[in-house]
């Protein structure tokens, strides 16, 4: 690499490029900002370029993050979000609307916006609007207003649109306007007071149950709900995120099979974690399955490494068994799932140093995604295009055009590029973290896929390494 | 405070060293323990029963060091029981109900554990409504902690207690094949989950029995569960207690109709009580123990819990000689850790 300054600099790697479909040696020319061009690398000049080396791909996008400005600037502030998305390689985050006040008027999302423009970062910063005022549940946020300032969907993330007379407004309304509702699946009479994913591991550490029903079941209704809003508003569309479970993705399999416009979302951490790490286990989710396919016995095969309760480890929805790991990464290889989203959830020491069942709900992860999204790699459990093309054009496919989020190798535009070593291991650790949230269970761990160089929108976001 | 003076004439002057293999320092759960480990508790808890049999049941072993015992649950038994335990073994004992402290006014447990530290506890006994509480005590606190009962988590006092009182009864003194059936509200039971590792530990045939509401999870872990501490689950009340040799039945709280898990307390009693009659089905010499406090006439009839069968008040007394034998052996591994 030359020139690492960013405006200009030349880059021979290992680039994949989802929006061309293709993926190769290669080298890139950046001058002023604009990717000059890139040459597809063969014969000796290929040599020694693999994808096991230098990456070169699209700035990644993130469909879900919490930056929690305004109304909580100790865990994140809009410009320490960017920062953290810029050293995890992404170059565009769509943030959650659950701040305090809540983002549910053109206001509040001013206020977003000014502070991403004030930081100077050139990590663009959408924002979800709330499907209802003040998340309640009960009565619909100013959706047009909203729409017209530019969010790019609607979500009471951090609960389920409980009302499925509210969800069905919703998802008419919203599809008028051209726009989806993003829920977070989840019954909360199911899942009241719950700790950890029902099963073997909650029941011997004594937490409550997080049932797959809980999560599941509302999916099934949330589709169904579609299914009849969409014989009369044909632009309604709905995106499930975060999803956990076998049974959840299953139906939206189902869903898409029958043709309905329903997309969904997995993170790093549901595909890779599992609830055995609560108890102590530090393996990932794919060394945790036995030869038939079952999650193994953390207390019988000495995988418990650390103590138990580790409250970065308290998400919602929980960490679940590896066999819901498993069937999660499945989904990502088959196209069930359009996009990995990073549920980046910063959070104080304050709010997580506490008894686990008081803690928080949130992994602070958009600065692990991409190294725990390349250990499944190379671990095999996902192609590198496919990785690739769920972090960057899958995302963008639901931001949807008018976002102008176009993620790609393209000669003649500004550089909006993400250059990882994916040979190069690093390690994480609170100072490492640019993120206020230090609430990571993979503190301390080597990750693979150290992130040297961000462009975005032609600048350097990030550089380093 | 205890003095020297305490001691009575003729007493040992120290009970005998902690051997070598003791080797945690705290006790916050019984998935750890290994087989060695529990004999170890065993053997040190017939130690220290001999000296609960002496005119004045007071030894030296903990003479200067500050036990804390630090609740956030309402609790008689458990609570006296580490306290006699302490004052016996001669440590100053400090007793902190939550709803007499500064917890009530909102200070965080790990304030509260750093302040007991700062007032001079080397040992802490907590009890806590949340699974898990002590780890996180534990991981701030330089003595030792001991886990008096966390949320549905763990009891490692009470559950090796109960198989303390189960050697001294069965005949052998042997856990070995011994059908044990833990009857009632498992879901909700810290008991039950710390008796499933030590009685399948020691080679127990450990059946769970309860109505399904309230065994969620366990199929679960009975199926996961490794080769040498499987268990049986099952609703079916006759097949559990058919030949048993021991039957635990656990405490049912009101709450558990509130949310809908059981009918009424009235069909409890009819479908899961521990009555004589259904106790026949069990071996004619078996042993019903209860961890207590009972809801007489619910899960256990009163004729069962003060008849011939019943071990409760062994296990109360039982209670403090482990609990001792745990103070002791906790305290040999700070002296080790402190080189001296």
């Amino acid at each position: 690499m030359s020139g690492s300054e960013g405006h200009d600099a030349t880059v021979r790697g290992w680039a994949v490029d989802p929006a061309a479909g293709r993926e190769g040696a290669a080298e890139i020319e950046v001058r002023g900002g604009v990717l000059e061009r890139l040459t597809w690398l063969s014969g000796a000049a290929a040599d020694g370029l693999a994808a096991d080396g230098l990456l070169i791909l699209p700035g990644l996008v993130d469909f879900h993050a919490h930056f929690r400005e305004p109304g909580n600037e100790d865990a994140e502030t809009v410009a320490s979000g960017q920062a953290a998305a810029a050293h995890g390689g992404f170059t565009t985050v769509a943030l959650m609307p659950n701040t305090t006040p809540t983002l549910d008027e053109p206001s509040a999302l001013g206020r977003v916006r000014a502070a991403a423009a004030a930081s100077g970062s050139p990590v663009k910063v959408l924002a979800h609007g709330a499907v209802t005022a003040g998340r309640k549940g009960e009565t619909l946020s100013a959706m047009g207003e909203l729409a017209d300032a530019g969010v790019v969907g609607f979500s009471d993330d951090g609960a389920s649109v409980r009302s499925a007379t509210i969800l069905r407004n919703a998802l008419a309304y919203a599809g008028a306007l051209g726009l989806p509702i993003v829920d977070h699946p989840e019954d909360l009479a199911l899942t009241e007071g719950a700790e950890a994913s029902e099963g073997y591991v909650a029941t011997v550490l004594g937490l409550k149950g997080w049932p797959v029903a809980g999560e599941a079941g509302s999916v099934a209704r949330s589709i169904a709900v579609l299914a009849d809003v969409v014989r009369d508003v044909p632009g309604a569309r709905l995106h499930l995120t975060h999803l956990s479970t076998a049974a959840s993705l299953d139906h939206v399999r189902a869903a898409k099979a029958a043709g309905l416009p329903v997309t969904c979302d997995v993170t790093p951490h549901h595909l890779a974690l599992t609830d055995e790490w609560i108890a102590g286990a530090r393996r990932w989710a794919w060394e945790a399955l036995d030869a038939d396919g079952r999650a193994r016995d953390p207390w019988a095969d000495g995988a418990l490494v650390a103590g138990p309760y580790d409250t970065s480890l308290r998400v919602n929805p929980p960490l679940r068994s590896a066999e819901d790991a498993a069937a999660c990464r499945a989904a990502l290889r088959d196209g069930t799932v359009d996009a990995i989203a990073t549920d980046h959830a910063p959070h104080t020491e304050v709010d997580k140093h506490v008894e686990f069942g008081w803690a928080v709900n949130g992994i602070s992860g958009i600065e692990t995604a991409l190294s725990v999204v390349l250990a499944a790699v190379g671990a095999g459990e996902l192609p590198l295009v496919v990785a690739v093309a769920l972090l960057t054009t899958g995302p963008a496919r639901l931001l949807g055009a008018r976002s102008g989020v176009a993620p790609g190798l393209r000669a003649g535009e500004p550089a909006n590029l993400v250059v990882v070593d994916a040979g190069a291991a690093w390690t994480v650790d609170a100072a490492s973290l640019a993120s206020k949230g230090k609430n990571t269970p993979l503190l301390g761990r080597a990750l693979p896929g150290t992130v040297r160089l961000v462009l975005a929108d032609g600048r350097v976001a990030y550089a380093g390494g | 405070m205890s003095t020297g003076s305490d001691r009575p004439e003729g007493a040992i002057a120290a009970p005998p060293e902690a051997p070598a293999h003791w080797t945690h320092r705290h006790l916050l759960d019984v998935d750890g323990l290994t087989r060695p480990d529990i004999e170890l508790v065993m053997r040190t808890a017939d130690e220290m029963h001999d000296v609960l049999a002496r005119p004045i049941p007071k030894v030296p072993a903990l003479r200067g060091l500050g036990v804390t015992i630090l609740f956030y649950e309402a609790s008689t038994r458990t609570r006296v029981s580490f306290e006699v335990a302490a004052k016996n073994l001669s440590a100053d004992v400090v007793n902190i109900a939550a709803a007499s402290s500064s917890v009530s006014k909102g200070e965080s447990l790990i304030d509260t554990v750093r302040t007991v530290e700062a007032l001079g506890a080397d040992m802490l006994v907590m009890r806590h409504s949340v699974s898990g509480a002590p780890y996180l005590a534990a991981d701030i606190f330089s003595g030792s902690v001991l886990n008096g009962g966390d949320g549905w988590h763990a009891h490692p006092s009470q559950a090796l207690l109960d198989l303390y009182t189960l050697r001294s009864r069965l005949p052998g003194g042997s856990l070995e094949g011994r059908k044990v059936v833990i009857l009632g509200d498992a879901l909700h039971s810290r008991v039950a989950r710390s008796n499933a590792w030590t009685l399948t530990a020691m080679g127990a045939d450990l059946w769970i029995c309860g109505p399904s509401t309230l065994l969620r999870g366990f199929e679960a872990w009975a199926a996961r569960g490794a080769s040498g501490r499987r268990f049986t689950v099952t609703s079916d009340v006759d097949a559990a207690l058919r030949d048993a040799d021991v039957v635990m039945a656990l405490r049912i709280q009101k709450e558990r109709m509130a949310s809908g898990l059981l009918p009424s307390l009235r069909e409890y009693a009819a479908r899961y009580g521990l009555t004589s009659e259904r106790l026949r089905a069990a071996k004619p010499d078996a042993i019903v123990m209860h961890p207590g406090p009972m809801n007489e006439g619910v899960e256990i009839a009163p004729d069962v819990a003060a008849g011939p069968h019943s071990v409760v008040t062994d296990q109360v007394h039982n209670g403090v000689a482990v609990r001792m034998a745990l103070l002791y052996l906790l305290a040999g591994t700070r002296r080790t850790e402190a080189g001296a």
